[in-house]
């Protein structure tokens, strides 16, 4: 089972891909994009494990001991962070999402077309004028 | 111990880190306009610090190992910093950008207590630090602090579209980090460090080796996720449009470009030891790099929201500089390192006028501003201006920097991408062309396709007089037009050998003279007809509407706005990346 | 796109990957077999060159100290950028009113849970502070620690309630916390440089193997890094739990943001 925990990673990358495609609820989708990043976690700490290695903190064991990868770890902490700044970032955007428009469902939010209306190009021509579609608040 | 110029190196990135800290600090006690001076000094210290280094970078790439950490044996056990004459130079256009487009934005964002300029400052830092850097997973690191400083300010208007692009922008840059974090993981547990020299010395030991391909494949993904190229470039279009302009001033005008850098950067000096990837490099950046030239500027004909249009633009030129990354020449890096900084300059001058349109007219919707843009004629000249020099009017640093990357893609016998880049400009520069006439002249009555195409309401707060705004706009394009034609033709050829670590050769290659002429005869074409299109005869005008008109649908309907469309391009797009990589 | 094409497009993208995810997956080294060349000679060189028990730290704060002061402004960003977003409809004004929930009973505090949070407020923030300064003996660091310690004051929140909260906790010392610690930080890099040194270099004396004052400017700069996310994350959940207020006006229109 040398290469588990690769794949591992590369299924827990897909499955947060499938999640975020499929996704009809901001929260849901933020939680599919830390899935996402689960697969880095295990990617990485697979990458730098070794059997029988300590945790590369010489207190109990004397330096020397045969240890994982500390520098994996350390990544995998600077990687963590990014992690919580995404999070808190994207749920202030829902946040802000939801009070606006008072829905989570990402099929129905796009950027320059109001809410929920599929707009293609029409070759209309409308000479109204900017935002004729939602009104400024 | 360090001495003079190497001691230099560590602090365009601290400097701005220091002030940022200490405007959070006292973010409260600072007077209302001192954020806006100190951000302003900020940059332009952190401009003139790069500007040193590179001057004194000439004889070779200076080196700094933070820490003290030296290599020792051959192993590399700290952070360095590389800094050749080039990314000197391209640090130091970045800081100047960023001082003018403070100066832009004097007391727009008077309300934040100095946040703003907080979040810009770090940007800046991350950027600078990116140029900078010689180790992979400190190159993940800046990538991740530019993306999560600008999220933010993407939805700073909390609009309901600017929610929706800072999302989608969110989604898609986090992918991008999380892909290239694997990329970094897999490259170092094959080669055993992280840092670029190592790497590459392991890379060109190795042979053909599948890690080493999907470490590439993984990285270049990410940055051509930040460099919107085409099947990447959807959250672009929406995070530019919805930004504040002077946001988008940066975004357009150094994030994008910034992030081909980091691909020329690390496809050369990284991966350049794999058959395998120089095999596939040029196939796979002419490839894509053409399509999104094309992509890009036939979408920007086709917007009527000014900052939409600028974005799509800013997507062509992207394509146009990978298609100089591609032919992996000193003559294609020189040119697009020129290209980047000329590219730069036209396209935030753009987004200002776009910002000065906002703020005074409270509108850039192309059609519901035409004629309305009279009572500002100088914004006016300065767009058509800068209309003209994005599609290849035959003065200044963009034009030099195209006629570089047409001359390496000339001597390289690559006539595809040539031509994808040359219809690309022209289409880009049609449409601020058609868009200035229509704004500045009320040309243009009769609105083709892209009265077809989405806007919204927006409008920036006039809170500064004109001249202020103008000013910042204005020295953007003088500088891109004044810029001594000598410099770059002495300091290109030498920085691109230095960036690529390899030893200068002469001069570069320049395309033909004639080309860019044809680019403004095409894009002048192209705008007159979107102008004039009444009084055209009927012959001419319908066939074009007949066939015009469904692609437009299609190309419209693919950029959906939708995160769960975009995240499925990315797979498409990374495995293209396999694809191509997996056959040379 | 229809969801249907759209799923039809992402299974055949994962298709097309397949193969090479295979052929790098067998690629890589065998699991576990063996680590890199960088963090087995970090592990063999930093206990003796930097008299740090823990590796990590070791790593995170002075081998690649850059990577983290880089992490640092990063949360910074992000908590600044989170600031700015929810302050930018309802300002910085502070409410006393609480969303109320139509029908849903408002039960009092109870005197257990108020004598609770009091003893384990301090005692939080205690651990919080233990686990910040003793970076480099065991797993912890200022990170870990900096969220531990805001956790402490959310259990203000708890115990003494929203008002009372609200009167412990102001919004410009959590700048200058979160500000100040980054910047301690940043002088952790600068001030060896006044000396002839690198950016960061560990100029201070190194201290003893295995006991809280060892690693030198590792101390230093953990006692930041603790200030600026214990801050940081105050701060953070300060204005998430000001969106639970009633706003005191309507919303203000949007180009007033701007």
């Amino acid at each position: 089972m040398t290469v588990l925990p690769y794949a591992v990673a590369a299924w827990l990358f897909g499955a947060g891909l499938y999640g975020i495609a499929t996704s009809r609820n901001f929260i849901h989708l933020v939680g599919c994009l830390g899935i996402c990043q689960s697969a880095t976690y295990v990617l990485l700490l697979g990458l730098g494990y070794r059997w029988g290695g300590i945790a590369p903190i010489f207190y109990n064991h004397p330096p020397g001991t045969p240890a994982v990868d500390p520098v994996m770890q350390a990544l995998v902490l600077t990687d963590i962070v990014v992690g919580a700044t995404l999070t808190a970032l994207l749920l202030v955007l829902t946040i802000q999402v939801h009070k606006r428009g008072g829905s989570l469902d990402p099929e129905t939010l796009r950027p320059m077309r109001g809410t929920g209306t599929s707009v293609t190009a029409q070759g209309s021509q409308d000479r109204t004028g900017a935002g004729s579609e939602r009104s400024a608040s | 111990m360090t001495h003079f110029p190497v001691a230099l190196l560590p602090l365009p990135v601290a400097i701005p880190l220091v002030v940022c800290a200490s405007m959070l600090a006292t973010a409260h006690l600072l007077p209302g306009r001192m954020p806006d001076i100190l951000a302003t000094v900020t940059a332009l210290a952190v401009a003139l610090l790069s500007g040193v280094i590179a001057s004194q970078a000439t004889e070779g790439p200076l080196v700094y190992w933070f820490g003290g950490w030296e290599p020792r044996d051959g192993v590399h056990l700290g952070i360095g910093f590389s800094v050749d004459a080039a990314s000197g130079w391209i640090a130091a256009f970045i800081g100047l950008l960023y001082a003018v487009t403070f100066v832009f934005a004097w007391g727009f964002f008077a309300r934040t207590h100095g946040h703003f300029q907080i979040l810009m400052l770090l940007f800046l830092a991350a950027m600078v630090g990116f140029c900078f850097t010689r180790d992979m997973f400190n190159l993940f690191v800046w990538f991740e602090v530019m993306s999560v400083a600008v999220f933010a300010l993407t939805a700073y208007h909390l609009e309901e579209s600017a929610l929706a692009g800072a999302i989608n922008f969110t989604v898609v840059n986090s992918l991008a980090g999380f892909l290239m974090l694997g990329g970094i993981g897999l490259i170092y547990a094959q080669s055993g460090t992280l840092d670029f020299e190592g790497i590459a010395a392991a890379v060109a030991r190795g042979g053909r080796d599948p890690v080493v391909a999907g470490a590439f494949c993984l990285v270049a993904a990410a940055l051509m996720i930040k460099g919107a190229i085409v099947p990447f470039q959807f959250w672009l279009a929406d995070a530019h449009t919805v930004a504040p302009s002077p946001v988008s001033a940066i975004f357009s005008g150094a994030m994008v470009s910034l992030g081909l850098f980091g691909l020329a950067k690390v496809s050369a000096l990284v991966f350049g030891g794999s058959d395998q990837v120089h095999r596939a490099v040029p196939i796979l950046l002419m490839g894509l790099g053409g399509a999104t030239a094309l992509l890009g500027g036939w979408m920007a004909l086709l917007q009527r929201y000014l900052k939409r249009l600028l974005a799509f633009s800013t997507i062509s030129h992207a394509g146009i500089m990978l298609t100089a990354i591609g032919a992996l020449s000193l003559d294609g890096t020189g040119g697009m390192l020129v290209y980047i900084v000329g590219h730069g300059l036209v396209k935030g001058a753009l987004f200002m006028i776009a910002g000065i349109l906002l703020a005074t007219r409270a509108s850039v919707d192309e059609i519901a501003l035409r004629g309305l843009g009279r009572g500002i004629g100088p914004a006016g000249i300065a767009m058509a201006l800068a209309g003209l020099l994005l599609c290849g009017l035959p003065i200044g640093v963009l034009d030099q920097g195209t006629r570089l990357v047409q001359g390496a893609l000339a001597r390289g016998g690559h006539g595809v991408p040539l031509a994808a880049g040359v219809i690309g400009a022209a289409l880009t520069g049609a449409a601020v062309l058609r868009a200035a006439g229509r704004i500045f002249l009320g040309l243009g009555s009769d609105p083709g396709d892209e009265a077809g195409a989405p806007s919204a309401d927006e409008r920036e707060k006039l809170n500064r007089p004109l001249w202020l705004m103008l000013g910042p706009c204005c020295v953007l394009l003088a500088a891109d037009i004044g810029l001594p034609a000598e410099l770059i033709e002495h300091g290109a050829p030498g920085a691109a050998a230095s960036f690529l670590h390899r030893a200068a050769a002469g001069g570069l290659a320049e395309g033909p003279a004639w080309l860019p002429w044809l680019s403004v005869a095409g894009a002048i074409t192209v705008a007159a007809y979107g102008l004039f299109r009444r009084s055209l005869p009927g012959f001419v005008v319908k066939p074009v509407r007949a066939t015009q008109s469904a692609p437009t649908q299609a190309l419209e309907a693919l950029h959906s706005g939708l995160t769960g469309d975009y995240v499925a391009w990315l797979a498409v797009g990374v495995a293209a990346i396999a694809g191509v990589l997996a056959m040379a | 796109m229809t969801p249907r094409l759209r799923i039809g497009l992402l299974a055949l993208a994962g298709l097309a990957l397949l193969p090479g995810t295979a052929a790098v997956t067998a690629g890589l080294p065998a699991f576990g077999a063996t680590i890199a060349e960088y963090g087995a000679r970090i592990n063999a060189i930093a206990p003796g060159e930097r008299h740090v028990a823990n590796m990590v730290s070791a790593i995170n704060f002075d081998l690649r100290g850059l990577d983290t002061l880089g992490e640092e402004f990063m949360l910074l960003a992000a908590i600044t950028g989170t600031v700015v977003l929810l302050r930018g409809r309802r300002g910085e004004g502070i409410t006393e009113r609480a969303m109320r929930r139509p029908g849903r009973a408002v039960i009092p505090r109870s005197d257990a849970v108020v004598l609770a949070c009091r003893i384990a407020g301090p005692l939080t923030a205690l651990f919080g502070l233990y686990v910040v300064v003793h970076a480099t003996v065991t797993p912890g660091g200022g990170f870990q620690g900096g969220v531990i310690l805001a956790t402490a004051t959310l259990l203000i929140y708890l115990g003494e309630g929203y008002a009372g909260w609200r009167d412990a906790v102001r919004s410009h010392w959590l700048d200058a916390m979160e500000g100040g610690g980054a910047l301690l930080f940043t002088f952790c890099g600068l001030v060896p440089m006044l000396f002839g040194a690198a950016f960061m270099q560990n100029i201070l004396p190194l201290g003893t193997f295995r006991d809280l004052f060892s690693g030198g400017l590792m101390l230093v700069e953990n006692l930041g890094v603790g200030m600026a996310v214990a801050g940081g994350f105050t701060q953070l959940f300060l204005e998430f739990m000001e969106e639970t207020r009633e706003a005191d006006q309507p919303d203000e229109p949007g180009e007033e943001t701007a």
